[in-house]
């Protein structure tokens, strides 16, 4: 019995596929730090994400403690030069004294993806999340919740080593909320893909104010799940399915 | 006793014999099409209780028959199964009992004629047309002369005297099999409004982006995104009589939570925005081109 689920595992672990994200916001990229890497075209995913409350903006406390959250989300590849996804996070507000997450923060994600990755340049691309809501686009003087709201340029290149595959990740992205400052400017990380699993992907990042570690893994063709530790100790991670349409 | 065999006869000949010519011939010429979908609705008002989201979830089995020559009569009723939404919405109740005909004159311009109690508490008589400009490009239109009639609480109508109508275009790009449409008119709560949507057909899915105005609502602008999903199996057997899950499920999202803003009845059990208004057989344009989701087992 015991060899049987070794090998399902096993199998499970070879029958994959390669796919990375920057899960919790349901987009292609690494943990917290956006890339340049996309889906490909016509992926889709839907997941749930478990958000330490290192990893959200300190605004999210409750009678003036931070408190652990989740999100879900959904995100599509129309095309293979544009990820647009949906993300709702869970949320505790002092002001309506429920101790408990129901309300929720809702944002999109978009990523363009105009220079594709060639074997001497690095693929580019631009993106933004939660960079608007409708209360500042009816009204400029309004001040929206945007907790997650910033916009960056990334570039990321992979090279081959003997089938392993190591991936470098720049990036220089701005949040709009002064709160969120931390992690503003350049940022980026390392990824190495092994050649014996290459459906797992460990990941290396610095934040502006973190450096986090993680792991994610594509198994059984659909679902893929990640696993990090910000600073090296707080936990987050997640699971979607992902699925390509076509 | 003699009425029923009058009525009975009288069926018989005004359906041509249908169960005798039916056990000849490979494919069904009347068939009749059971089939059970659902309908996924939630909710977010968090002041109001300790629930993530409120949901209102419905089984809808319905029924099409085939009645030849583009006739067709279809049914729907609504089952709750899961309800936050509160008493109103808890009754078992009929929710489309219609008869339509569609007319083709020749490959261009194509009208489906409905009748009957339509989607969202609407019944009355309905026209849906469409104008084939190109291979890329089509003009399309509705009328509708409808009352209000629910039967959640208890009977419930007015007279039919609203009239609502939309007019509108599509763009199809074939090479990416990627449609625009734009469509403004009079909805069903009389508001007046526009919508703009893109959509990507994939081979059992489709996804789109829109937004809209409506004239009348308390947040003017509005968008979102819509999933249609087609419901295995792909293959069916073609029988008279066919059980099977519905065509498909479909899922809108918008942002500012507006369940009355340019919404629209809808007068076909399984409607939705991936196989449009007519049948896909006669009308091949747009994701009609595109392999059937369906095929037919031999």
């Amino acid at each position: 019995m015991m060899k049987k689920l070794i090998l399902f595992f096993v199998l499970a672990f070879l029958m994959t596929l390669r796919v990375g994200a920057q899960q919790y916001t349901s987009m292609s990229g690494l943990i917290h730090v956006p890339s340049a890497e996309m889906d490909a075209e016509g992926d889709a995913r839907i997941g749930v994400h478990y958000l330490n409350q290192h990893m959200v903006p300190d605004v999210f406390s409750y009678e003036g403690e931070k408190y652990n959250t989740f999100d879900h989300y959904v995100s599509i590849t129309p095309f293979w030069w544009i990820e647009i996804g949906y993300t709702c996070t869970l949320l505790k507000i002092d002001k309506y004294k429920i101790n408990k997450l129901t309300n929720k923060d809702r944002y999109f994600s978009f990523k363009l993806n105009p220079l594709r990755e060639g074997k001497w340049w690095p693929a580019v691309a631009v993106g933004c999340n939660d960079i608007a809501d409708s209360r500042s686009v009816k009204d400029e003087t309004a001040d929206g919740e945007l907790y997650f709201a910033n916009y960056y340029l990334a570039a990321t290149k992979h090279v081959d080593l003997s089938g392993n595959e190591i991936g470098v990740h720049l990036s220089y992205r701005h949040y709009t909320k002064a709160y969120n400052d931390k992690w503003n400017g350049v940022v980026g990380g390392v990824t190495f893909r092994p050649e014996f699993a290459k459906n797992c992907r460990v990941i290396a990042e610095y934040t502006g104010s973190d450096i986090n570690v993680g792991i994610d893994c594509l198994l059984l063709k659909h679902l893929l799940m990640q696993a990090s530790l910000q600073s090296g100790k707080y936990f987050s991670g997640g699971i979607c399915y992902t699925v390509n349409l076509f | 006793m003699r009425l029923f065999k009058s009525l009975i006869l009288f069926l018989a000949v005004s359906l041509g014999f249908s169960g005798v010519l039916q056990a000849q011939t490979a494919e069904p010429k009347r068939p009749l099409d059971i089939f059970m979908g659902v309908d996924f609705n939630y909710r977010d008002i968090f002041l109001t209780n300790n629930r993530v989201y409120d949901l209102l979830i419905y089984l809808t089995p319905g029924a099409k028959w085939n009645l030849g020559n583009g006739w067709m009569a279809a049914g729907q009723v609504l089952i709750p199964v899961v309800n936050n939404y509160g008493d109103y919405y808890k009754k078992i109740r009929p929710n489309m009992a219609v008869i339509s005909k569609e007319l083709y004159t020749g490959q261009k311009l194509f009208t489906k004629v409905s009748g009957g109690l339509f989607g969202r508490e609407r019944y009355g008589l309905d026209v849906k047309s469409m104008f084939l400009v190109n291979d890329w490009f089509a003009f399309e239109a509705q009328v509708g002369l409808t009352g209000f009639c629910s039967m959640a609480v208890d009977w419930d109508a007015s007279y039919p005297k609203r009239v609502t109508y939309l007019v509108g275009g599509d763009i199809y790009l074939k090479q990416w099999n990627t449609q625009f449409r734009g469509r403004v008119g009079r909805f069903q709560f009389a508001d007046y409004g526009a919508i703009g949507e893109c959509m990507r057909h994939f081979k059992h899915c489709s996804v789109g982006l829109y937004a809209q105005y409506s004239k009348d609502a308390i947040q003017e602008w509005n968008g979102g995104f819509k999933v249609v999903m087609m419901i295995p199996p792909y293959t069916r057997k073609h029988k008279k009589v066919n059980f099977r899950p519905a065509s498909n499920f479909r899922f809108t999202y918008n942002m500012e939570a507006d369940m009355y803003s340019n919404k629209m009845y809808t007068t076909d059990p399984e409607e939705n925005e991936r196989e449009g208004w007519f049948d896909r057989d006669k009308m091949k344009w747009g994701s009609n081109t595109m392999a059937p989701d369906f095929k037919t087992k031999e």
